[in-house]
């Protein structure tokens, strides 16, 4: 028998989301020139209906821990749909069965598996399951090339993005892993001058499963998930041996390899030309179109914006994936993109605290590395929109456009909170 | 001991709270500090945007004609051009393809949001209150432009009249023509921007500011007046025997005269008869270091000062004259000389104006949208860029060489009034000469400088000196 929790801080907080969610429909609507008509309420009353299920759901199956999540996940999905309204207006409705089912995956994830120790002892299988998946747009019939990026699979008119779902398991299968071995890998006698030299038999596994998914992201010509990857990578690396050599290491090898594939991949050496001078006359209609339109949606943005509808992003080609940060901040201005980061950033620090006080170093590993993923996508895509660093084709958690992107993450939700729950069971705390 | 996991997920925390960190200046920057610069970009759709939702600032020639200015349609706004003779001065403003000369250059005027009206920007910038548009007034003179465009016709090429006495471009033609009706309607626009790009004759140049020519005999005019300040005298006779080579390291290589002249020649039958071997004589007497700096106080080779987009031309690829035949070349206006009709034009009108060179502008005024005047556009001489003595010595050369017997520049006579030209035949790579004139007038007081430039005319400069003589009639209301 499962007793029902009261989680009170999180419904009151969902309210808040909901209020957000009609508001920011209504304003879209409204700044359109056909204006604003009732029955588009339906949009934002379905969305808070399926975040007010989530959490009778969670209450019901009596889960205790964090309560910030959900809500934080549901306000971002919330922009997400509110901006998919005002820059695809044709993806809405689409946007909004991903979100049922991105819910539906979150729901399963809290009931399945039962046992969450179960992820770590099937740490093989994940490996393997993510390096097929990894494979799989590379198969002849379900393979779908988009933009010049072989990265999707297709079933029918449904195509969805393996490497989403591979950043999850290749998060459980590195906790696994080094749980297992982090004491004989952060252990070792030998060095090499300053240099540790790792125990080559432990420390292949690992490289191995993060060398495949480099190469054949390479071979799929995606930017944003071989650099996802190699963050994940070093992060977990260093989280668990806690030397900060391996990660000095890795951005070594981060900077050759990129030295390299800008010689050696057109798309790569594109696009860090345009990063470098988007400006330039050759450029600026051709290439590096985009990423203009970009800024000058964010120079337009100033202190409060132009107002949701009222700004220009459309201008920018594929706004509602690419460039929904920039679409953003056009429309609520520096304010709402701080506020934005800074939800991005209560995320990340519920979930390293969940981390933290996770009992086991598989849970604290699973929680942290998973927390880590949504920081690395939101600052490399942030980062490429304000051209901090070049563009990539990460999406933004939660809020860009995107099936696979948005059940993933929600997958990724539901395990924080799992691991959260646990956390309080095994030591008590509500 | 390993460190605990615990400590490394705090280590890991804070570092990506230092990269949210930056992230969120970088994202502070553009938003806030780069604003200004980037929403004043002429690429910058949203300059333009006022095109659809809301009328932009309508532009007028110097009579208040109207020029440019929106008109509603059931999509909002378009913007319409009442002069197709113009479309290079105002430039179109399209929504997809940004927007062109006067249209870019006052991109802000248009909007409202006038560089002098601060609080017009401020407004705009951080309260979203739109200011409502003004105008923009040019110096465009409908009569002086009727006759450049009927002196032009249909021929390649570019003609330029300008007020010497305080830089203020009264006609500017330029042929072929494109519609920039066409440009900024966007039911129209793709189809219009494709076909102009694709003209071989490049129709959307503006042929006054940013076509690229080699001046010619015009150029002698530079020549002589670094000459005069630099030794020598004009009065003294220069033996021409055509064809002429300094030395016989020159090879094969001569200096030919037009006229396949021999005799002893002053600086003014130099000008009167457009001597070639003269000026490379005086030129390779003076040095190539001289002419190039001349030249660049003319404004050749240097930044544009004129408010719409421009060339700035160049005195030899390099910049330098460093050899003997190039210096030659140059003195008499071939070379690797680069210039555009308007930098020509202010060669004539600064020697009309005793050596104080007046800085292009195509507007005169930028006003509210009561009417009141905003800003004066008067950017005041660029400088004295030659002697008064020089100026006036050339004045009279220059009179001669439309005036004087057997002058080649004879056609641009206006009676009743002196007028001072030179014209010039310039070859070129792409076929016959194109056709020079430049020239000021009423010389002892000008009101009027102008420019001709004609593409590959059959007859080079004897054909675009009575063009030069009609728009220059129409300036002084003769």
């Amino acid at each position: 028998m499962i007793a029902v929790t009261r989680r009170r801080p999180e419904l009151g907080l969902l309210f808040w989301v909901g209020a957000l969610g009609v508001t920011g429909s209504v304003a879209v609507a409204a700044a359109e020139v056909a204006g604003f008509r009732p029955q588009q309420l339906v949009i934002p009353v379905t969305f808070i209906v399926i975040a007010f299920a989530l959490h009778l759901f969670l209450a019901a199956r009596g889960i205790r821990g964090d309560q910030l999540l959900l809500p934080i996940a549901a306000a971002l999905t919330a922009i997400g749909l509110v901006l998919v309204q005002r820059l695809a207006s044709n993806l809405l409705v689409q946007q909004l069965s991903w979100t049922l089912i991105a819910a539906g995956a979150f729901a399963a994830t809290i009931l399945i598996p039962r046992d969450l120790t179960a992820l770590s002892r099937f740490k093989w299988t994940w490996a393997l399951l993510g390096v097929l998946l990894l494979l799989s747009p590379l198969l002849p019939v379900i393979g779908r090339e988009v933009n010049g990026a072989r990265i999707w699979v297709g079933l029918g008119t449904v195509t969805f993005e393996p490497w989403e779902a591979v950043k999850l398991l290749l998060v459980i299968f590195f906790a696994a892993y080094l749980e297992e071995f982090r004491e004989v890998l952060s252990q070792t006698q030998r060095r090499f001058g300053p240099i540790p030299v790792p125990p080559l038999p432990y420390f292949g596994p690992i490289v191995a499963m993060w060398a495949i998914a480099m190469v054949v992201m390479v071979f799929e010509r995606d930017l944003g998930a071989t650099l996802l990857f190699l963050g994940i990578f070093l992060a977990m690396l260093y989280l668990a041996t806690g030397e900060a050599f391996y990660t000095l290491i890795g951005i070594l090898l981060l900077l050759v390899g990129g030295y390299f594939a800008y010689h050696a991949f057109g798309h790569v050496a594109a696009r860090v030309d345009v990063w470098l001078h988007p400006f330039a006359e050759d450029v600026r209609f051709d290439s590096g179109y985009q990423l203009v339109q970009g800024l000058f949606a964010l120079a337009n943005g100033g202190l409060f914006g132009a107002g949701l509808g009222n700004g220009m992003p459309d201008r920018i080609p594929v706004v509602w994936s690419d460039f929904v940060f920039d679409a953003f901040a056009e429309e609520v201005g520096f304010a709402g993109a701080l506020a934005l980061l800074a939800l991005y950033l209560l995320f990340v620090y519920r979930g390293m605290l969940i981390a933290l006080r996770a009992p086991t170093a598989f849970l604290q590993l699973l929680a942290a590395g998973l927390s880590f993923i949504v920081a690395v996508q939101t600052l490399v895509i942030v980062g490429g929109n304000a051209r901090l660093i070049p563009l990539t084709g990460i999406t933004l958690p939660f809020v860009a456009y995107g099936g696979s992107s948005l059940v993933t993450n929600w997958m990724l939700v539901a395990l924080l909170i799992r691991v959260s729950d646990l956390t309080a069971r095994v030591k008590g705390t509500p | 001991m390993t460190r605990s996991i615990a400590a490394n997920i705090r280590g890991l925390t804070l570092t990506i709270a230092l990269a949210f960190l930056v992230t969120s200046i970088g994202v502070g920057y553009w938003t806030l500090v780069s604003g200004e610069e980037l929403s004043a970009d002429p690429f910058n759709p949203r300059l333009v945007a006022a095109i659809r939702d809301r009328p932009r600032g309508i532009i007028t020639d110097a009579a208040n004609n109207k020029l440019a200015e929106s008109v509603q349609t059931a999509n909002g706004y378009k913007r319409v051009y009442a002069d197709k003779t113009l479309a290079h001065v105002t430039g179109y403003a399209s929504f997809q393809f940004g927007a062109s000369g006067i249209e870019a250059a006052y991109a802000e005027s248009l909007i409202g949001q006038d560089p002098a009206d601060p609080l017009s920007q401020w407004r705009a910038r951080y309260l979203r209150e739109r200011v409502p548009p003004g105008s923009v007034m040019l110096g465009i003179n409908q009569a002086v432009q009727q006759a450049a465009v009927a002196a032009l016709g249909n021929r390649r090429g570019a003609i330029v009249a300008i007020d010497p006495r305080n830089g203020a471009i009264l006609a500017s033609a330029s042929w072929p023509q494109y519609d920039a009706n066409l440009i900024s309607d966007p039911a129209t626009e793709d189809a219009a921007w494709k076909q102009v790009n694709e003209d071989p004759n490049k129709p959307l140049i503006n042929r006054v500011t940013q076509g690229l020519y080699p001046p010619g005999s015009t150029f002698k005019i530079i020549t002589g007046a670094a000459a005069i300040e630099n030794g020598v005298d004009p009065n003294a006779k220069v033996r021409v025997d055509d064809p002429w080579q300094a030395d016989k390291s020159w090879g094969t290589y001569f200096v030919r005269s037009s006229s396949r002249a021999h005799g002893d020649y002053t600086m003014a039958d130099g000008y009167r008869l457009s001597e070639n071997i003269y000026f490379a004589k005086i030129g390779l007497q003076i040095g190539g270091p001289k002419i190039a700096e001349y030249a660049q106080r003319f404004g050749i080779g240097a930044p544009s000062r004129c408010d719409i987009t421009a060339a700035k031309g160049q005195v030899s690829r390099t910049g330098a004259l460093d050899r003997p035949t190039l210096i030659a070349d140059t003195a008499y206006g071939q070379g690797e000389l680069l210039v555009t009709p308007l930098q020509m034009a202010l060669v004539a009108a600064t020697i009309g104006m005793g050596g104080v060179m007046p800085t292009p502008h195509y507007a005169n005024e930028v006003r509210d949208a009561e009417g009141h005047a905003l800003r004066v556009i008067a950017p005041g001489p660029s400088g004295q860029v030659i002697n008064p003595e020089t100026a006036r010595a050339l004045t009279t050369m220059l009179v001669g060489a439309v005036e004087g017997p057997g002058a080649f520049a004879f056609a641009a006579k206006i009676a009743g009034v002196h007028v001072a030209g030179k014209t010039g035949s310039a070859e070129n790579p792409s076929g016959a000469p194109h056709g020079w004139f430049v020239g000021f007038a009423p010389a002892e007081a000008p009101t009027v400088a102008v420019a001709i430039l004609l593409e590959n005319s059959p007859k080079g400069g004897e054909d675009a000196a009575p063009l030069g003589g009609r728009v220059m009639a129409a300036a002084l209301g003769k």
